[in-house]
């Protein structure tokens, strides 16, 4: 029987699969060179066949050995979970999963969770519905008609085509669908809560905002600190804060209740109940009304579908609140206290919350952002993922590094325009000194009006780093074709030097 | 119903009264202001059949969210008729329309009175068939007050309509509203006005639908704004319940310079939406005015937001000329002190400060449309704004003796907008260059050996620009006393286009032929707007010409401007824009004319434009208000003509990357396509 070491973790290396825009990642513990213990962190990407992810998964396995220790999933969203229902069987067969940790809101037992869960699957039923009538729309001849004699007419039916479009990629990114319908929630997350979960006869550890979880065997020196989801529904809503808090995007939430049920309503009955006024102030006699709506010289004139336009809005609101709810994690080596930061694809409203939480001492969020060496970039390099003033400006520490999820060969078309961002590139490359490590850099514009490329301008910012910080990166850092790695070093400066001595 | 008032030897009304909200229903239900909420507006008398449809303007309450009706009001029934419309109600849809038509009809007339002329919708383009043309006339602007469930109102200029929508209140305030409560746009002062003046403007200038730099969109939205918050300084019982308030001090909070109070509070930001001049200290729950920033200028690109210095801009220039023309009341009713006394203010006081505030309020918006005059037919900055607000002015009022054109400098200034291309802020050097033409229409011509080759074109081009004067006295002189809107959008077509028949009686050889016979290859006209009135055209992305040979152009907005300034002085000028479009293509870093598009190359339209002022006392063009599309300089230095790459670049790096489009919404879902056609859509959501 091997004895099972205690000694402390000093270094981790984080591997980050290629899949394409989402993310997988396996972090191995050591001690010393000894290995301790393996954290797999959500297996996702925007799409892909299953032949193409299976060489990724095999590899992955074999590199765990087919265990893992703890898996933690950090929210409901395609390129968060779709590699469990794609690879499903890699997944429930000869793999063993020991622990699995979700964000408290994906627990069915939590009243007010559950709560808001329903209230989210009618507003995804409504975008899903909209969506559909959009598609709809556009195959009725009449209404394609109406653009006939505009002068702009190819570019307003393009218009909508590109909008029903959008619109059913961000449906896709987010739930279930069955016959173009909404049936629950996404497939790869019911197979990680059912098959694996139950499969492996796991209790579900769903985590709460300022839980700080130590000492678990095999981690030893490890803390993990529950930074989010929010508690508060009020920050989970919140997509991004104002002029230096985020980075540059203003877009307040509409409430989009009455949008939702307008939708919603199967059939004249329904519709009636959702009357703004009483039904007296109907048309009894609409004809003349009628007739100058109806009249064909007029109807480059009508509105019948604008209407669902609104589903834009919510599209972006159930997005913003489903990353906001994203499981986001600081992992700390006690010793040193060095920080590896895994936020999920939290946005602003998380972010802001991690400063409120009541941890033992005051200004504690600041201080592990203080001392993150690690970074994992939320939301693909978006202009909302990461927060300024009480994020990214916060992470001082000289060694910090940070990857990024983003490449171009996949990815949902409508999210080009906002990730990378520049600003946030800027500031990234600055703070790591071109300890930027992003998917696949290939194509992925720095200017979008010059086209320079991001690689340019990362190899650019690594020409300012030391000679002795190149050679660490270099040796910490490893590229290949299935998957980038960092190694991070859980040991302080001072440490390493008495180390040396030591030996 | 019709020969009740037509029967009868009474002569026609003036004005019809109707009922409305000052501001909007939220105010109604706070003791303080209820009583200054609830306002008569008197919309000139026109015939209005049931919806109401009118002249101008047609409601038509569809809403296809319930795919139903909602009965029509009509505005000549007896009884509505004998109440000042129907009551203010938020429950009855019937209201909702009539307040509407009042707000909006209120509106048109503000741009008439200044404009001196009746305004034309945008008008309806097509695609070219025979028969019908290029465009049609639009009569009527359609609104629709319940088409959206969404806290969204927007101007649609393809469908040239007003699409308001209604949605569930989620207030930042409970005590001000009841959760989830409907709230409806069309309800708001504020928000009718925005709209409609979005089509009053697209009516005028149709290319500022097209963001072609971060001010051409933040223009629109920060113009529409202006119209919304001085149109309440009009309201004088609004105006001197705030006046009493803040006890004469408009720049402190009031409700005058807010805009949209119950749109605001409902979408949960407290304080107003799009509160360009103060807004809630977080930490002491106190009103502050914003403070100007240079850099906001330079760094907020999202359109509403820079819009909003805009506006703050002209607010500020108008709380400035308001001061000093109040500082006297002020010294006499504290005994020369200025420090009044306390408690309330004198009634009297409280007239004549209002008064002066009317009176301010009045002459800015003025100044404000009638600069629409002066602008460039496409791609506007502020900077040319301002530009336009100080000639409109120059020309108008010779005599400034307030000030208000320094006013206006100064708070552009105090905000970082300047005009590119002078070298000086003064009055002088932002008033546009006069062209100077040597040659004159009342001079002797000189003879032939005393000039130099450039004296030659130039009076060549003098005396060409005066067979165009004549033309359009002749335009001016036809059009002045049509009062039909279609009979005036008929008649300046056919002076664009022309008329051929075999009678030459009644034929008309048109604006855009003259042009074209007269100027295509030439450079003196080509040094004047910056267009490429040149034989290399093809080379510089021009296209041919439909009808002639030489390069295509669009003549817009031909207009006849007929208005007397204070002083009893008139000023007759005809004022036309003409539109160019260049379509290029940019292989690394070079633009080259989209005749060499590969098949994975995309094309894109680079516009100049130029508005001409003519005064038709003198016949000579006076004015040249140009956005060049070539490179001007470029006739001194070499031969070859090139377009001007300081433009064209710098549109071509605004579009492709922000694009001003700082909004994940148009990012996630508008695509281009959707922001050439509904540009506004989009910019509203919240």
């Amino acid at each position: 029987m091997t004895t099972i070491s205690t000694e402390k973790v000093t270094r981790a290396d984080i591997r980050m699969y290629r899949m394409g825009t989402g993310d997988c990642f396996i972090i191995k513990l050591f001690a010393g060179e000894k290995e301790k213990y393996k954290i797999m962190i959500d297996c996702g990407t925007w799409q892909g066949a299953e032949e193409k992810l299976v060489p990724y998964i095999t590899d992955l396995k074999e590199y765990v050995g087919n265990t893992i220790d703890l898996l933690i999933v950090t929210h409901e969203h395609k390129d968060h979970v779709y590699v469990f229902e794609a690879c499903e069987e890699l997944f429930t067969k000869d793999f063993n999963i020991k622990n699995i940790w979700m964000a408290w809101t994906e627990s069915d037992d939590d009243s007010k969770a559950q709560q808001w869960l329903k209230d989210f699957g009618d507003k995804k039923k409504a975008l899903k519905k909209a969506a559909n009538q959009m598609n709809k729309a556009l195959q009725d001849p009449e209404f394609v008609n109406q653009f006939k004699d505009e002068k702009s007419g190819n570019e307003l039916k393009a218009a909508r085509e590109y909008f029903a479009g959008a619109l059913n990629s961000f449906a896709d990114l987010q739930f279930a669908l069955k016959d173009g319908d909404y049936v629950g929630m996404l497939k790869g997350m019911e197979v990680v809560k059912k098959q694996i979960a139950e499969g492996n006869k796991i209790e579900i550890r769903y985590c709460h905002p300022g839980e700080i979880i130590s000492n678990l065997p095999g981690a030893e020196g490890i803390r993990f600190y529950v930074l989010g989801p929010p508690l508060a529904w009020e920050q989970v809503k919140k997509e991004s804060g104002g002029a230096g808090e985020s980075y540059a995007h203003n877009n307040e939430l509409a409430h989009s209740d009455a949008f939702a049920m307008a939708v919603l309503a199967e059939d004249k009955r329904e519709l009636k109940n959702l009357l703004p006024f009483d039904t007296k102030y109907v048309s009894k006699d609409s004809k003349d009304q009628r007739q100058c709506y109806e009249d064909k010289a007029n109807q480059w004139r009508n509105i019948d579908h604008d209407w669902l336009n609104s589903a834009g809005a919510l599209a972006l609101r159930v997005n913003s609140m489903t990353n906001n709810l994203s499981l986001a994690l600081a992992i700390e080596f006690e010793d040193s206290g060095r920080v590896m930061l895994f936020p999920g694809d939290a946005e602003y409203g998380s972010w802001e919350s991690w400063h409120n939480i009541s941890w033992p001492q005051q200004d504690f969020t600041k201080d592990l952002l203080n001392r993150t060496v690690f970074y994992k970039v939320a939301h693909h390099l978006s202009h909302n993922g990461t927060a300024q003033r009480l994020g990214l400006e916060m992470m001082s520490h000289p060694d910090l590094a940070a990857m990024a999820t983003l490449d171009y060969e996949i990815i949902s078309s409508g999210w080009m325009s906002t990730m990378p961002n520049r600003a946030l590139i800027d500031e990234l490359l600055k703070r790591t000194k071109g300890r930027l490590m992003v998917m696949h850099e290939d194509g992925i514009p720095y200017d979008k009006a010059s086209k320079q490329p991001l690689t340019n301008v990362i190899l650019n910012a690594r020409a300012n780093m030391t000679e002795k910080e190149r050679t660490d990166f270099n040796k910490s850092f490893v590229s290949k074709q299935l998957y980038l790695e960092y190694k991070v070093n859980g040991l302080s400066k001072k440490s390493v030097k008495a180390r040396k001595k030591q030996q | 119903m019709n020969n009740l008032y037509s029967s009868q030897s009474a002569k026609l009304p003036a004005f019809r009264k109707l009922r409305g909200y000052a501001f909007d229903p939220s105010l109604s239900l706070k003791l303080d202001t209820s009583a200054v909420n609830d306002l008569v507006y008197k919309v000139p008398w026109e015939n209005v059949e049931p919806g109401p449809v009118g002249e101008y303007l047609e409601v038509l309450d569809y809403d296809p969210t319930t795919k139903e009706y909602y009965a029509p009001v009509n505005l000549d029934n007896a009884y509505v008729l004998a109440q000042d419309g129907l009551d203010p109600s938020e429950s009855n849809p019937q209201f909702h329309q009539q307040m509407v038509y009042a707000v909006a009809m209120i509106t048109i007339r503000h741009f008439e009175k200044s404009l001196g002329r009746k305004i034309l919708w945008a008008s309806r383009l097509l695609n070219y068939s025979e028969g019908k043309g290029y465009e049609t006339y639009v009569k009527r602007l359609r609104i629709y007050p319940h088409a959206l469930r969404d806290a969204n109102a927007y101007y649609s200029p393809v469908k040239k309509a007003v699409l308001f929508g209604y949605f569930s209140a989620m207030p930042a305030d409970e005590t001000l509203q009841m959760p989830n409560s409907l709230v409806f746009t069309c309800l708001s002062h504020d928000i009718v006005a925005h709209e409609v003046t979005h089509a009053l403007l697209d009516g005028m200038h149709r290319n500022y639908n097209e963001p072609s730099n971060a001010d051409v969109l933040a223009f629109h939205e920060a113009f529409a704004d202006i119209v919304a918050l001085f149109q309440h300084f009009t309201f004088p019982d609004v105006l001197k319940h705030q006046i009493a308030k803040t006890r004469g001090d408009l720049a402190s909070q009031n409700l005058l310079g807010q805009l949209a109070q119950q749109f605001g509070s409902s979408i949960g930001s407290y304080g107003s939406l799009r509160d360009a001049l103060g807004h809630i200290d977080e930490t002491t729950g106190k009103w502050v005015p914003t403070i100007p920033n240079v850099d906001d200028y330079r760094n907020i690109m999202e359109p509403h937001a820079r819009g909003s210095i805009l506006v703050a801009a002209v607010f500020e220039a108008f709380i400035n000329i308001y001061k000093s023309r109040a500082a006297d009341l002020l010294r006499i009713a504290s005994n020369g002190t200025g420090i009044l006394p306390l408690g309330e203010l004198h009634p009297d006081l409280v007239n004549r400060l209002a008064g002066e505030a009317a009176k301010t309020a009045g002459h800015v918006l003025n100044m404000c449309i009638r600069a629409l005059d002066y602008c460039p037919p496409v791609d506007i900055t502020f900077g040319d704004y301002l530009r336009a607000i100080i000639t409109a002015d120059v020309e108008l009022v010779a005599d400034d003796s307030r000030d208000y054109r320094l006013a206006f400098i100064d708070a552009f200034r105090r905000r970082g907008i300047y005009p590119q291309g002078i070298k000086t802020l003064s009055i002088e050097s932002l008033q546009q260059p006069m062209i100077d033409i040597s040659f004159k229409a009342t001079g002797k011509k000189l003879s032939f050996k005393d000039q130099s080759d450039q004296e030659k074109t130039q009076n060549d081009t003098g005396q060409l620009l005066l067979i165009i004067g004549t033309f359009l006295r002749e335009y001016g002189n036809a059009i002045k006393y049509v009062s039909d809107r279609e009979e005036i959008y008929d008649l300046t077509r056919l002076y664009i286009a022309g008329r051929t028949e075999k009678n030459k009686e009644t034929q008309i050889q048109g604006l855009h032929d003259r042009l074209n016979i007269k100027f295509s290859s030439s450079k003196e006209f080509a040094r004047i707007t910056g267009l490429a009135f040149l034989e290399e055209y093809i080379d510089l992305g021009i296209k041919q010409s439909g009808k002639y040979l030489g390069p295509s152009f669009q003549i817009q907005n031909l207009r006849l401007v007929n208005r007397v300034g204070p002083e009893g002085n008139q000023i007759n000028q005809v004022i036309f824009s003409i539109v160019q479009t260049s379509r290029l293509i940019c292989r690394d870093g070079v633009f080259l004319p989209s005749s060499q598009k590969t098949e994975d190359e995309t094309s894109f339209d680079f516009k100049g434009g130029c508005t001409l002022i003519f005064d038709l006392d003198s016949l000579q063009l006076k004015y040249a208000i140009s956005k060049p599309l070539i490179d001007v300089d470029c006739f001194a230095n070499q031969d070859k003509c090139l377009l001007n790459l300081q433009r064209l670049k710098a549109q071509y790096n605004f579009l492709n990357n922000d694009g001003g489009t700082d909004n994940g919404f148009q990012q996630g879902f508008s695509g281009p396509a959707f922001r050439s056609t509904e540009p506004f859509a989009f910019l509203h959501q919240h």
